[in-house]
């Protein structure tokens, strides 16, 4: 938050005389202006020389403070914004699309939650191709555990086409993978400074036409937060909380579906629960439960927490090979 | 002279009644919440685990709000008025208010839905409902979310001006929707710092967010009188669970100082500063409970418990989450 010194240039009613009056109440900056009660402020100016100065800029910090919230909608207007922006990006995967209604919802914070080797990463790689080929769209693909396979890419892209064309295929593989922008994370602090610099990037829109952002999917999130969580501090918990409201807010701002894994641990009683803890439960807006068969090629998919749909309800899809 | 106007008094007790009644009609909402009627400049705690339809509570109470009394000879009940929701959560899905708002007014009453949701599914596109009215009250509803602690306290302290415009219009605000006022625990308790340049300067910690959002919430109580509703997530599990679990890794450690508590025995851990505890003036505990009801034959819906705690009512309530909204259950 800016110091009250930096802003004397854009608001000169913010002058010397003001700032020596804050500071005589111990404000210097704009973070303390709103731990502040500004009315007993204002009384307090009324007892200064220059009252009437100090009250107008009192009033023009509390416009300023105006400016630092996200824009009030009412619901026409929340409503009008889903509809254009918030569409549904179909994952490939039919079991789980009819289990969303019909995908991955943009403005969503996606979690799939699995033991390990129950299908999250191949979900994740159909998504990425599915939504790399038929929703041109750009995917940007976080990858904690080196398990980014572009063969398994190029296996599901080349599926459904046309196998007799063959120069025509190579260059539509190739604009499709181009999509497909891969980032190997292996910290927290790393995966913050990739979700910054996307941000940065997608609101300076460096980034035009039909290559906008669709889909980001996080492999895995619990791999990154684990190792911090833990011990007597709180820093471990205020940075999972954080990279949470981050993918939600890129998500929500940017009408980018997001999607993350998370593994399971032993609950209580033997049965398992989903990494992460209480706190972590408050950050998705949909979380699946997968799990596979041993040896078998069907998964089960079961809602864990959606925002319209009963807990619970399950379905079982297939992942061709 | 002066004297005499002193003894003579202002108004009549039957006129002092006449006024107070008629402004401060007490809100009866829709089960689960019906057991205790709540005035404006109450504030209710609705607390429980993720998930436990909290934040449905919020919007049927919001939908209660932005209904009107009555229209075009029906009879909806609402209270008529502005609904302002700040979702520090982040979550709040508006397909899903809408679709509760389209089935409130196709049938009129809350009853009428209950008895066609048991008899055959609501299809989204056969619903019929009035426009101009659904218009109105999608207007109504006033929705700001919030990043941080600093945009929350920025949208706190310009909310009054924002209400006074909606006032100069002609409409009065009867509901601030809070959802998860525990959202930014986590981070504020990490950025609590070292002391700043000067003893008295207030650094950024839970303690002085928090009173700054009680202080602020309370001014605006008392220049508009509303109902304040805010959700609060358990973050630190279930206590009863975990207190076994210490248990049995140290049995060395005496455990006597919980197990002597007198006060209020909660169900989960209070992490709220006191600023907020004492602010509070209802409180009620929702948890999902094993049992699932079958209401269909492909629709199993798992039932939740919801039980007063702030007045302690001794009783709990079942409850279960359909799509036509929440519903209690005998």
């Amino acid at each position: 938050m800016a110091p009250l010194k930096s802003l004397e240039q854009e608001y000169p009613i913010l002058d010397s005389n003001f700032q020596s009056f804050c500071a005589s109440h111990d404000i210097f900056s704009v973070e303390d202006l709103l731990l502040h009660d500004l009315y007993v402020l204002a009384a307090f100016a009324e007892q200064e020389s220059s009252s009437e100065r100090l009250k107008q800029g009192i009033a023009q910090v509390l416009s300023i403070i105006d400016g630092q919230h996200q824009p009030w909608l009412n619901g026409i207007e929340l409503l009008e914004d889903a509809q254009r922006n918030k569409h549904v990006l179909s994952t490939g995967c039919e079991g789980i699309d009819l289990l969303l209604h019909g995908g991955l919802r943009v403005g969503q914070l996606t979690e799939l939650v699995g033991p390990s080797s129950s299908g999250k990463t191949q979900v994740c790689l159909l998504a990425a191709s599915n939504v790399a080929k038929k929703h041109i769209g750009s995917v940007v693909y976080l990858d904690t555990g080196n398990s980014f396979s572009p063969q398994r890419v190029t296996q599901f892209i080349c599926q459904h086409s046309d196998p007799a064309i063959d120069q025509a295929k190579h260059r539509t593989l190739q604009k499709v993978m181009n999509n497909i922008s891969c980032k190997s994370v292996f910290d927290i602090f790393t995966m913050f400074d990739v979700l910054h610099q996307l941000e940065f990037n997608l609101r300076s829109q460096m980034q035009g036409g039909d290559c906008k952002v669709q889909l980001l999917i996080v492999d895995s999130v619990s791999s990154m937060v684990t190792p911090i969580l833990g011990g007597s501090g709180s820093q471990g918990h205020a940075l999972m909380i954080s990279a949470g409201y981050l993918l939600k807010k890129l998500a929500h701002e940017h009408n980018i579906a997001v999607l993350v894994t998370n593994h399971t641990v032993g609950g209580d009683g033997g049965i398992s629960k989903p990494a992460l803890g209480e706190s972590w439960k408050s950050i998705p807006h949909v979380r699946l439960l997968l799990s596979c068969d041993h040896g078998g090629s069907i998964c089960n998919v079961s809602i864990l927490k959606h925002p319209s749909m009963a807990v619970g309800k399950a379905a079982r899809f297939m992942i061709h090979n | 002279m002066e004297a005499k106007g002193w003894i003579s008094g202002d108004e009549s007790a039957k006129e002092m009644l006449g006024r107070v009644l008629s402004r401060a009609r007490p809100f009866l909402l829709l089960p689960p919440l019906h057991r205790v009627p709540l005035r404006p400049r109450n504030v209710l705690e609705i607390v429980g685990p993720s998930p436990s339809a909290k934040t449905h509570l919020l919007i049927q109470a919001a939908l209660t709000c932005v209904l009107p009394v009555d229209w075009n000879g029906v009879h909806y009940g609402g209270f008529d008025g502005f609904a302002i929701f700040i979702d520090l959560d982040c979550r709040f899905d508006i397909f899903r208010f809408s679709h509760l708002l389209k089935l409130r007014l196709a049938s009129g009453s809350v009853s009428e839905i209950d008895r066609e949701q048991n008899n055959n599914t609501i299809k989204r596109s056969s619903i019929a409902y009035d426009e101009e009215l659904y218009t109105l009250c999608m207007r109504r509803f006033s929705y700001v979310r919030c990043y941080d602690s600093f945009e929350f306290l920025a949208t706190l302290k310009t909310l009054h001006y924002r209400i006074q415009k909606e006032k100069a219009y002609g409409n009065c605000v009867h509901m601030l929707l809070i959802d998860s006022i525990g959202a930014f625990h986590w981070i504020d308790r990490a950025s609590t710092c070292l002391p700043l340049r000067g003893s008295n300067r207030k650094s950024h910690s839970v303690q002085t967010v928090l009173e700054t959002v009680v202080q602020e919430i309370r001014k605006l109580l008392l220049l508009h009188p509303m109902l304040a509703i805010a959700t609060k997530a358990t973050l630190f599990g279930n206590r009863a669970m975990n207190e076994a679990k210490w248990n049995l890794r140290k049995p060395d450690t005496s455990y006597s100082q919980i197990g002597g508590i007198t006060a209020l025995q909660l169900p989960y851990r209070e992490y709220m500063p006191s600023a907020w505890q004492t602010f509070v003036t209802h409180r009620i505990l929702l948890r999902p409970s094993d049992d699932h009801l079958a209401v269909s034959d492909d629709q199993n819906h798992s039932v939740y418990f919801s039980e007063w705690l702030l007045p302690s009512l001794s009783f709990l309530d079942k409850f279960i989450v359909k799509e036509a909204g929440v519903f209690l259950v005998a």
